[in-house]
C-alpha cells in the first residue's frame, strides 16, 4: 500500500474525527509512525478539525473553572494516588478506639479494686459500730440496774437489816432492804457463798414467832447474784432469816444459816 | 493558527505530565470553549452541559498519564473523552441520540450568536466556513461533534455509505483548504 492509497483510504478522516475502531486506530498509528507524509496529513486533518471546533466554541460560565480547580485540588474522589490516605484514616480511628478501650478497662479494674477496698472498710466500720452499740446497750443496762439498786438503798422508806452468819456458817452474810411504805423486800446476796450442789438458799420472814416463806435466793447465777433480788412483800415482820434447803425450797426452814432482827 | 500560544503542544503535554496546574489552567482557557461547543451540540441544558464539561476536564487531569503523543493531537484525545462522556451521560439519563439532529443541519446560524468564544479569530473562520457546502458540513458535524458512525450518518441522512465516506473525505479536504 503506497502513501497515496493510505491517504485516500478514508481511514485518516475516521481517525481524525474519532470514529475509527480500535483496529483502525492501531493501523493508522502504525502508518503515521512509518510514513512522515501520513503523519503530516493526519496532523493537518486534526488541526483543521480542531480549528473548526474552535470556530464553534461556546464559552462556559466563569464558575466552571473555579469549580474544576476546587475539585482537582480537593482531589479525594478522583485519581489513583488519592486512594492511599483512606486506610491511614481508618488506622487512626482504630488506634483511637484501642486507647479508649484500654483506658476504659483500666478504669473498670481500678473501680472494681476501689469497690473491694471500700466495701471491706465499710464492713469493718459497720462491725465496729455494731459492737460499740452492743457495749453501749450493756453499759446502759448495767447503769440502769445500778440506778434502780441505788434508788432502793437511798430511798427514805427503806430500812436496812443486816443478816449475820450463825456460828456454824459465819460467812453467810446478807443485807435486807425493807420498804416500810409498801412492804417490798429486797435482798443483797452478794456476800452469800454459792450454795452447794443440789441445795438452794431460801428466805424467811419471822412474823409473830412463825417463819413465813419469802422466796428462793439466786446465788449461783452469774450477774444476778450481785443484784438486789426482790423477795415476797411483808406488811410486818420481827426478823428475817436465810436457810439452806433442797432445790425448790421447803415449807418450813430446816437449816438456818443467817439471821437478823429488825 | 489562531491562538497566541504560550506553550507549544509538546511543552504543554510535558507540563501536564508533570501535573503543572498552571499548564492545566492554560489548557482550560484555550480548549474549554471548543469542548463546551461540542457538548452543546448534544445537550440542550446549559447547566448539565457545564457539569459535563467540568467532569471532562477532571478526567483529562486525572487520566493525563494515559495520553500518548504518538496517538495524535492532544485536542483529538480531549474531544474523544468529552464526546464519549457526553454520550454516556445522556444515555444514562435516557436521552435519545436524535435529539438535536434537526438543529445540526443549520448549525451555522446556531453558532453565530454572542455566546461563542471570540478569543480566536472565530468570526473570520466562520466567514470562511460559509464556503463549505452544507452537505459536507453536516457530515463533519455529525461525525466530529455528535460521534455518529458512518453507518449512522448514512441512515440518518438517507444516503449510501460510500457517499458518506467520499463526502467526509472531501469535506475535511475542503475544511483544510478553507482554513489554510
Amino acid at each position: 500500500m503506497d502513501i497515496q492509497d493510505i491517504i485516500s483510504s478514508g481511514l485518516l478522516e475516521l481517525y481524525a474525527t474519532g470514529l475509527a475502531s480500535s483496529e483502525e486506530r492501531a493501523q493508522v498509528e502504525a502508518w503515521a509512525k512509518q510514513y512522515p507524509e501520513v503523519a503530516a496529513e493526519l496532523k493537518a486533518m486534526q488541526l483543521g478539525l480542531e480549528d473548526y471546533a474552535q470556530a464553534n466554541a461556546v464559552a462556559p460560565s466563569v464558575s466552571v473553572k473555579d469549580k474544576l480547580f476546587a475539585t482537582i485540588n480537593a482531589g479525594t474522589t478522583f485519581g489513583n494516588n488519592n486512594v492511599t490516605p483512606e486506610p491511614a484514616k481508618v488506622v487512626g480511628i482504630q488506634n483511637y478506639w484501642k486507647w479508649a478501650a484500654a483506658a476504659a478497662v483500666i478504669l473498670l479494674i481500678g473501680s472494681a479494686a476501689m469497690n473491694f477496698i471500700y466495701f471491706n472498710k465499710f464492713n469493718t466500720a459497720s462491725n465496729n459500730l455494731k459492737q460499740a452499740q452492743e457495749q453501749m446497750a450493756v453499759q446502759s443496762q448495767q447503769a440502769k440496774e445500778i440506778r434502780e439498786d441505788m434508788n432502793v438503798v437511798q430511798s427514805k422508806f427503806s430500812l436496812p437489816v443486816a443478816l449475820n452468819g450463825l456460828p456454824a456458817t459465819p460467812d453467810a452474810a446478807a443485807k435486807i432492804f425493807w420498804m416500810k411504805n409498801t412492804g417490798e423486800v429486797r435482798i443483797d446476796a452478794s456476800n452469800l457463798p454459792d450454795a452447794p450442789a443440789g441445795k438452794q438458799y431460801q428466805f424467811w420472814a419471822i412474823v409473830d414467832g412463825v417463819a413465813v416463806d419469802g422466796g428462793l435466793i439466786i446465788t449461783n447465777d452469774k450477774g444476778q447474784k450481785f443484784r438486789m433480788q426482790k423477795m415476797k412483800s411483808f406488811g410486818k415482820a420481827q426478823a428475817f432469816a436465810i436457810s439452806l434447803e433442797k432445790e425448790g425450797g421447803n415449807p418450813t426452814p430446816t437449816e438456818v444459816v443467817s439471821m437478823g432482827k429488825i | 493558527m489562531f491562538e497566541v500560544k504560550k506553550y507549544s503542544e509538546e511543552e504543554l503535554v510535558m507540563q501536564l505530565q508533570g501535573r503543572n496546574q498552571q499548564a492545566f489552567s492554560y489548557l482550560y482557557d484555550n480548549y474549554a470553549g471548543a469542548l463546551n461547543g461540542v457538548i452543546n451540540r448534544l445537550v440542550d441544558d446549559r447547566e448539565l452541559a457545564e457539569d459535563i464539561l467540568q467532569e471532562a476536564f477532571v478526567k483529562i487531569w486525572n487520566n493525563f498519564s494515559s495520553y500518548d503523543t504518538a496517538k495524535g493531537r492532544l485536542f483529538t484525545w480531549m474531544i474523544n473523552i468529552t464526546r464519549n462522556l457526553t454520550i454516556d451521560t445522556l444515555r444514562s439519563k435516557g436521552y435519545k441520540k436524535q435529539q438535536k439532529i434537526s438543529s445540526d443541519e443549520n448549525s451555522v446560524s446556531n453558532y453565530t450568536d454572542g455566546s461563542t468564544v471570540e478569543k480566536f479569530d472565530a468570526l473570520g473562520v466562520r466567514k470562511k466556513l460559509v464556503n463549505l457546502k452544507p452537505e459536507q458540513r453536516v457530515i463533519i458535524d455529525l461525525a466530529y461533534f455528535n460521534g455518529y458512525t458512518q453507518d449512522e450518518i448514512s441512515k440518518e441522512m438517507g444516503i449510501p455509505l460510500g457517499t458518506v465516506k467520499t463526502r467526509m473525505r472531501s469535506a475535511i479536504l475542503e475544511l483544510r483548504k478553507i482554513l489554510e
